[in-house]
């Protein structure tokens, strides 16, 4: 006979993987949307209410199993890393909005020179390898792929600010691409930062341990 | 989801004590509902109307109705004897027949009833203590005395008991009070994985056992129905003061 309280925390992990896997598609949709400058707005818009309201239900499981089952040890880690995740994937499909959001104000980054959309494609490359890290670590709760996302997470905060720096010396012919680039660079880093975090709720639930890769 | 149990305007007394005033409810079919309660409130009656029990005391006297799929159970045409076979008992104290063999006494009830195909028989005993989590103890030394076994194990030898005449409902008197945690841990185990096959109505003194087990949950006072409905919701956000204030642990 199993536990009554892993019933529970099955349904719970089901429906995070389900939010990870619906979070990565928006993300990728609204980059996408972006760099192409396509109008992707109201379809992540619509997914990521989707995901506000997942993560609510996510939430309102965790307490239901605290309230229930007085969870400890190993089953307390896990539903308090639960929580914490659901609220990062939450935060990514609002930093997917606000990638989507810039596209429709102002023209995303089509007036951008080549060098610019190249560099950003190649971070949100990484940043969506962050991501799927994070997925796949939490659905295995595996602390040892946890844990490979510091090296990405550096080489993303790296490129960030050498971006900043490469706008100083050199500014893009236009304040929107200007403006535009720099937000989607910025939102890009923190979808990347939520990534780490969800890596390091991981790496806490399967073993405990508070670490930090960032 | 349907309702196996729906209880109208119940009231009950021993004597001219009244213990039951006006209790109305209904119990969804194949889930556990859990009635919590200080001592003495009346949990142990209200169970024991539900399955005409409570008039084998003497001057006990019941009103209301209690209908079993949409048929009141205290209607005149009704023999009790039939009521108690299709709603079964298991008590706090785990009480096998001691003289009693364990294959007999999970057969105690079917030969009550008539039951004595030894064919029929060994097959019933086998899956009602399949169904109890107890076969695999047992199944070698079904000739042993079921008091020979642990607390846990008897009280799952009761259920098996229980489970043997086919029941609809099965009534659980704080059942695991008597048993160690790990005992009262399987017990609880086994109430989930018999809610896929019937209705379980539980009594229970620990409020975390009902919060565990139940799905739906019945806090009574001195006699009255105070809530009653899910048990997340009332874990996490009762609406009665009263009830805040007994599972937050502030009197009783
Ligand atoms: N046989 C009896 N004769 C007279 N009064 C009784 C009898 N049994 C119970 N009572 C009274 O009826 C009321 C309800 O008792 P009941 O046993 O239903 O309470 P309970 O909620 O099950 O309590 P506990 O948690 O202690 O088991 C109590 O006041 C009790 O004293
Ligand atoms: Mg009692």
């Amino acid at each position: 006979m199993s536990r009554i309280i892993d019933t529970g925390l099955e349904e719970l992990s089901v429906m995070l993987c389900r939010m990870g896997e619906l979070t990565y598609e928006t993300v990728s949709l609204s980059i996408k949307g972006c760099l192409n400058g396509t109008s992707v707005y109201s379809q992540v818009h619509e997914m990521s209410d989707a995901l506000i309201s997942m993560s609510d239900q996510a939430e309102d499981k965790t307490f239901e199993l605290i309230a229930r089952f007085q969870p400890v040890a190993s089953d307390l880690r896990t539903i308090k890393s639960y929580m914490k995740i659901a609220y990062d994937f939450a935060r990514y499909s609002r930093y997917a909005l606000d990638i989507s959001y810039i596209n429709e104000q102002l023209g995303g980054l089509k007036e951008c020179e080549e060098w610019i959309t190249e560099y950003i494609e190649k971070m949100s490359e990484k940043v969506l390898n962050m991501v799927r890290t994070s997925i796949d670590a939490l659905r295995s709760h595996s602390a040892q792929l946890a844990k490979t996302i510091a090296k990405t997470e550096e080489e993303v905060d790296k490129m960030y600010f050498e971006y900043l720096d490469k706008l100083i010396k050199k500014a893009p012919a236009t304040s929107k691409c200007t403006i535009s680039s720099v937000l989607v660079v910025r939102y890009l880093e923190r979808i990347a930062d939520h990534a780490t975090y969800i890596c390091e709720s991981v790496i806490y639930l399967a073993t405990g341990e508070k670490t930090t890769l960032r | 989801m349907s309702y196996k149990i729906e209880i109208q305007s119940l009231s009950a007394w021993f004597g001219s004590k009244q213990v039951l005033q006006d209790i109305t409810m209904k119990i969804k079919e194949n889930l556990v509902t859990a009635i919590i309660g200080p001592s003495g409130c009346g949990k142990t009656t209200l169970i024991r109307c539900l399955n005409r029990m409570h008039e084998l005391t003497p001057r006990a006297k019941v009103t209301g109705r209690v209908l079993l799929d949409g048929e009141d159970i205290y209607s005149e045409n009704v023999d009790p004897v039939t009521v108690r076979r299709r709603i079964g008992m298991v008590f706090q104290k785990p009480n096998p027949f001691p003289m009693m063999s364990i294959y007999d006494n999970t057969a105690a009830g079917l030969k009550l009833n008539g039951v004595a195909d030894k064919h029929r028989l060994d097959g019933i005993v086998e899956k009602s203590l399949r169904a109890a989590h107890l076969w695999d103890e047992v199944k070698l030394e079904l000739g042993k005395s079921g008091a020979s076994l642990s607390g846990g194990q008897q009280q799952r030898l009761c259920i098996a008991r229980a489970l043997a005449i086919e029941p609809e409902v099965i009534l659980m008197d704080e059942p695991t009070s008597a048993l160690d945690p790990t005992a009262a841990a399987k017990i609880e185990q086994l109430i989930r994985i018999l809610a896929e096959n019937y209705t379980v109505v539980i009594v229970t003194h620990n409020m975390q056992q009902a919060a565990r087990v139940s799905d739906f949950t019945a806090f009574l006072y001195l006699g009255k129905l105070v809530e009653y409905g899910l048990t997340k919701d009332i874990f996490e956000n009762p609406k009665s003061e009263l009830t805040e204030k007994y599972i937050t642990g502030e009197f009783g």
